[in-house]
């Protein structure tokens, strides 16, 4: 195709349109390019709000990444938690939605997916305080459940406890099932074509097998946007540690972002907030890119074996 | 399928599901019972229920016998069935009365910050993704590539400069702090979606239409918006339940209370007094659902129908 | 968009939401010329339920009702606000703090070179005119607004740093330790009168199954550390407090040590691993770690005692309406206070009796919105002068003032004692005015430091005290925290230590009769 000419009627068209685009694009100027250049400009100063701002170089960053006791622990717990959130999100919710999708009526199946949609009308900040003074707590439902069987000394201050704050954290939402994902999978499932499924049948590849064999592979996208969406969820994501632990006992269950936020809301260390949130920027970079790449490797062999 | 592997998989599910929403039954049986009630015992049936049950019998059997019943100030007092019944139904309700107060704000927000970020991302969204769609202009896949760049800046990058941004612009406690940011962000993905599904549009649509006379906007309304239905349940329903679930942004720009709305209404709520009194607390947390419930009910069907028809491409 | 338009109008809030928060801007739309926006104490608020149980308030919405009758042209909005430091600190640099606003005071010192919170003293150095207008010329108040407290001292006491007041005390609030007595007596078991018996006492409970003390970390980094912290370091006040206290503040305060006198300590070694004492305090808290519940992060930890499953636990004076209101309590209780720690509990121990460590309860600030009728160029003093507004608001803080005002806010439950001349407390508070008779602590560690000196001190005391870390790994936190903290002051306050180290040389015979002070650390 050749490049057009420039002529003043299409200069006129194009400016029409990128008048109609403006709202757009200004609402992302200032809501969004501009916080992410104060976000670098202002992590090299120190200030209070309310107080004048004081340059100190990379200072923030020396101090986040080399003498604050609390980094690399919480880095550590971070990557933990990511990498258990990835492996429930892919497993449960599939196996609910692979299940779902073999019943035999669409009626059932319908009923299926809308409970296990059910619960997130409930707001997920409610959801949190749930967990961490119903379900958790030391009177709360674990414990009074086990100290009616007799089991009293299993109740533990699940996320109060040093030794379980980490788990009980790693197990909060379970089953896992209530949410997107069932319905992203169980679309997936459904997209697989019925030819295909007659031509496993005919294989006699059924059952487990047939699940890890043609149903897993032909989700793939599926997982995938699961798999980004979580990593990048559990590197950023914070709101639900707050709610649940504050990141303690200790700094047991402390990720970076929440101590971004402590440092920018609470000790009004904003400048030092900023650094620690370019940090964790150029990590989800990192490791978006990174994703994206074995991705499409992963996808390439994928399309050229089938 | 044989019969037993059915009832496997049926047995399977419902215990998920059973294990999925049975907290929420807990929140119900918790929003009944009194801080004494909820001290005493975690499980247990709300007093009240036991009361009026009692005068529910009185009232079948022609029982018109008083009933002596002990107040909270520790009173006993002997009261006829009306009064009895009277009694606990107030007992049985304060925690959702006192939730109602506390939160009947907070739901209003919520109401104005998602619907107008709704009605925001709806409009940009579909208007900015139609144009990036369906026409060639100069500077289209630049102004493609700007929008989509944004999605690389994590939201825990820009938290606390955009507070920092908003508190600048006086926007604090306003619903300008939260609509405008919301829509900015929201429009992002909505724009994704919405061009991949317009440039799926078969060209021949717009064709003939163009040939019956219709101008750019009518194209728009008449053939892209009536045919883009599923999308925008799905799309809608998404940024919706993105707003109303959103706590921490709404927690750090509203310092004032009036402007709270659920969810950070719901977490101020837990930290503040209110939290002590634990049939307040769970009733609200109760009450705080029925708005989105309603919104499902109403909409469950084309969402599920978007998500998994192929219409979304995610 | 039906039901959008339907839910609208369905939660439509009763009083419409002012759009802005600017107090004029709502005060132009209703008629009013003043709307002050008050943020009630937690513990008064209207409508609230006190601890989740008994009847909603109503006192202090009635007060400011007369208050209002008394003054047409003013609405009080009564508001609540979460009680967190961070929040406030976002309200007053955003311009949207309530005029009046309720937080300990100490947390007010450190931001009042900001010209955030407005100085009260020279109100409170003029009558009280509702006082002077009831026309009893021996009421208290008729003189000074100052004269209306009871707690004198405690109140002046209350004087930030700078010497000024800024904040009004309604109440005082004391902590004890409250305990079965049906329980106790069951057993045999009696209050303590040393910290030995406290422990033994502590076992006995532990060995009936019950759990011993309910407590939390929070309460063990504040009340807790100060308390063991005022038994060592008590007795060597004369040879380092360097730091002469004002008169008004000396008569209760008695020689406290003040966060500039903790820095300059921190670089004389004190505060260190070096410092015996002070690994000592957190020795002698650690004694407490087999008695405490398995959960030390509870907020909610009244259950296991109104259901009898705890022998004795650690709280305020507020928790005495918990127990009062509850009335299928079903046993006797008691209070009593920390006992003390002899030479036999501690070398560094004398059997000085406990100090205490609450004082004032709810504190009633006013902040720089009470200005906002003035032009914020102006010098603030001049806008002082000038602000209307403002004394509209001390207005409202005098008619409080008044007993029979007071009386209706503070003894609707038992859960205060009033500070107000006149104004009994209530009965079942009588262990809580005795305990108050003793003298203050020599400091209150966590009002002294940013939030992130306290937020390191309570994540790492948590895990001491659940064994997770060792005494010395939390020293070893506790040391740096210290160090960060005070360096952060110092540099905040651009702090000058010679007039300190001029001071402390001249103290050095004094502590030349003390043993096992602190090396200094080595010279840098």
């Amino acid at each position: 195709m050749k490049a057009p000419a420039l002529t003043p009627a299409r200069l006129r068209f194009a400016a029409g349109c990128h008048a109609l685009l403006l709202p757009s694009v200004l609402l992302l100027l200032v809501f969004v390019y501009l916080p992410v250049t104060w976000a670098f400009v202002k992590s090299l100063y120190e200030f209070e709000v309310g107080s004048p701002a004081r340059f100190v170089g990379l200072a923030n960053y020396g101090e986040y990444l080399f003498s604050d006791p609390p980094t690399w622990p919480s880095v550590l717990t971070m990557f933990l938690l990511t990498a258990v959130g990835v492996a429930v999100r892919l497993t449960f919710p599939l196996v609910v939605a692979k299940l779902i999708h073999s019943l035999p009526f669409e009626r059932t199946r319908y009923v299926y997916r809308l409970i296990f949609l059910i619960p997130i009308v409930v707001p997920g900040v409610a959801v949190q305080l749930l967990w961490a003074r119903m379900i958790y707590a030391d009177y709360g439902l674990i414990n009074e459940f086990l100290r009616t069987i007799g089991l009293a000394d299993w109740a533990h201050a699940w996320l109060n406890d040093p030794e379980t704050a980490l788990l009980a954290l790693m197990c909060f939402g379970f089953p896992f099932a209530g949410g997107f994902e069932v319905l992203i999978y169980y679309a997936g499932l459904s997209a697989i074509p019925e030819s295909v499924n007659e031509a496993a049948a005919l294989e006699g590849c059924t059952g487990i097998s047939k699940f890890l064999r043609i149903d897993v592979p032909l989700v793939l996208s599926q997982l995938k946007l699961i798999l980004v969406l979580t990593v990048i969820g559990g590197l950023q994501g914070f709101e639900g540690i707050l709610v649940l632990t504050q990141g303690g006992p200790g700094f047991e269950t402390m990720v970076p972002g929440l101590w971004m936020y402590y440092n920018a809301f609470s000790f009004q260390r904003m400048g030092y907030a900023c650094a620690i949130g370019v940090l964790l920027f150029v990590a989800i970079l990192g490791l978006t890119l990174l994703n994206l790449r074995y991705f499409r490797s992963a996808e390439e062999v994928q399309g050229g074996s089938s | 399928m044989s019969r037993a592997r059915l009832f496997a998989i049926h047995a399977v599910l419902v215990c998920t599901a059973a294990l999925t929403l049975l907290p929420f039954a807990f929140v119900v049986n918790n929003a009944l019972r009194d801080n004494f009630e909820y001290n005493r015992s975690f499980f247990g049936p709300p007093q009240a229920f036991v009361g009026l049950a009692q005068a529910g019998w009185r009232q079948a059997t022609g029982d018109d016998r008083p009933l002596s019943v002990q107040l909270e100030s520790g009173e006993v007092r002997s009261m006829t069935r009306g009064e009895v019944a009277t009694h606990y139904w107030d007992k049985l309700t304060l925690g959702i009365r006192r939730a109602w107060t506390v939160l009947r704000p907070y739901l209003f927000n919520s109401f104005v910050v998602s619907g107008l970020t709704a009605l925001g991302v709806a409009a940009l969204g579909s208007g900015t993704a139609y144009l990036l769609a369906r026409y060639r202009f100069l500077g289209r896949d630049f102004i493609f590539g700007f929008i989509l760049a944004t999605m690389v800046f994590p939201g825990v990058l820009t938290l606390v400069p955009s507070f920092l941004l908003v508190k600048q612009l006086g926007l604090l406690n306003t619903y300008w702090a939260m609509v405008l940011p919301y829509v900015a962000g929201g429009q992002v993905f909505a724009i994704f979606v919405f061009r991949s599904f317009f440039t799926g549009l078969p060209e021949e649509l717009f064709e003939s239409a163009r040939l019956d006379g219709a101008g750019h906007w009518g194209l728009y309304w008449n053939i892209v918006l009536p045919l883009s239905r599923p999308v925008f349940s799905v799309v809608l329903i998404m940024n919706i339940l993105g707003t109303w679930n959103n706590f921490l942004w709404p927690f750090i720009v509203n310092t004032n209370d009036q402007h709270q709305v659920v969810a950070s209404g719901l977490y101020t709520m837990a930290r503040s007094g209110v939290a002590s009194s634990s049939s307040t607390m769970y009733a609200a947390y109760l009450l705080s659902s029925i708005p989105l419930l309603l919104l499902f009910i109403y909409a469950t069907k084309p969402f599920i129908r978007g998500m998994t028809s192929g219409a979304v491409k995610l | 968009m039906v039901v959008l338009g339907a839910a609208v109008v369905l939660f439509w809030p009763e009083r419409p939401v002012p759009a802005a928060p600017t107090a004029d801007a709502s005060a132009a739309a209703d008629g009013h010329k003043f709307v002050l926006r008050m943020a009630a104490p937690q513990s008064y608020l209207p409508g609230s339920l006190p601890q989740g149980v008994g009847q909603p308030l109503q006192g202090l919405a009635r007060v400011v009702a007369d208050f209002e009758a008394r003054f047409p042209d003013t609405r009080v909005e009564i508001i609540a606000v979460p009680i967190e430091r961070e929040f406030l600190v976002t309200q007053l640099s955003g311009g949207a703090a309530p005029d009046i606003v309720c937080v300990n005071v100490e947390d007010v010192w450190v931001d009042v070179q900001k010209h955030w919170y407005v100085p009260l003293d020279r109100y409170l150095e003029q009558p009280n005119p509702f006082v002077v207008a009831k026309g009893d010329p021996r009421a208290p108040g008729t003189r000074q607004w100052w004269d209306m407290f009871a707690y004198q001292a405690i109140t002046r006491g209350k004087a930030a740093p700078d010497g000024r007041n800024y904040c009004i005390s309604l109440d005082m609030v004391e902590t004890g330790i409250f305990y079965n007595k049906t329980l106790f007596a069951a057993h045999g078991l009696r209050p303590p009168e040393t910290w030995s018996e406290f422990l033994v006492l502590l076992q006995r409970a532990k060995e009936l199954g019950l759990t011993p003390l309910l407590t939390n970390v929070d309460c063990l980094a504040d009340w807790g550390a100060d308390l063991v912290f005022d038994q060592f370091y008590r007795e060597l006040l004369p040879g380092i407090d360097v730091k002469k206290d004002d008169p008004v503040r000396a008569a209760y305060l008695q020689g406290y040590l003040d966060p500039e006198e903790l820095a300059f300590l921190q670089r004389q070694g004190f505060f260190t691993r070096r410092d015996p004492r002070y690994v000592e305090v957190w020795r002698k808290l650690g004694e407490l770690r087999p008695y405490l519940t398995k959960d030390i992060n509870n907020q909610d930890f009244v259950r296991e005692f109104v259901t009898q499953q705890a022998a004795m636990i650690w709280n305020g004076s507020w928790f005495v309406y918990r127990l009062h209101a509850d009335k299928q309590l079903g046993f006797d209780w008691g209070v009593f206070y920390l006992p003390p720690m002899f030479p036999a509990d501690s070398p560094y121990a004398s059997g000085l009796p406990m100090c205490v460590i609450g004082g004032v309860g709810n504190q009633l600030e006013v902040t720089n919105s009470a200005l906002s009728d003035t032009d914020p160029a102006l010098p603030f003093a001049e806008r002082m002068a000038r602000s209307e507004r403002l004394q509209r608001v001390v207005a409202l803080l005098q008619f409080i003032c008044l007993p029979e005002n007071t009386d209706r806010i503070v003894n609707e439950f038992e859960a205060f004692v009033p500070n107000i001349v006149g104004v009994p407390a209530r009965p079942q508070l009588d262990p809580f005015v005795e305990i108050l008779k003793r003298r203050y602590t020599t400091t209150k560690w966590t009002y002294s430091f940013d939030l992130r000196f306290t937020d390191i001190l309570k994540r790492t005391l948590h895990l001491y005290l659940t064994g997770a870390i060792t005494l010395d790994e939390f020293m070893r936190w506790q040391e740096g925290n210290i160090a960060t903290a005070s360096g952060n002051f110092v540099q905040r306050m651009n702090f000058d230590f010679a007039p300190l180290q001029q001071e402390w040389d001249r103290m050095a015979p004094v502590r030349a009769g003390f043993r096992d002070l602190p090396t200094p650390p080595p010279a840098r």
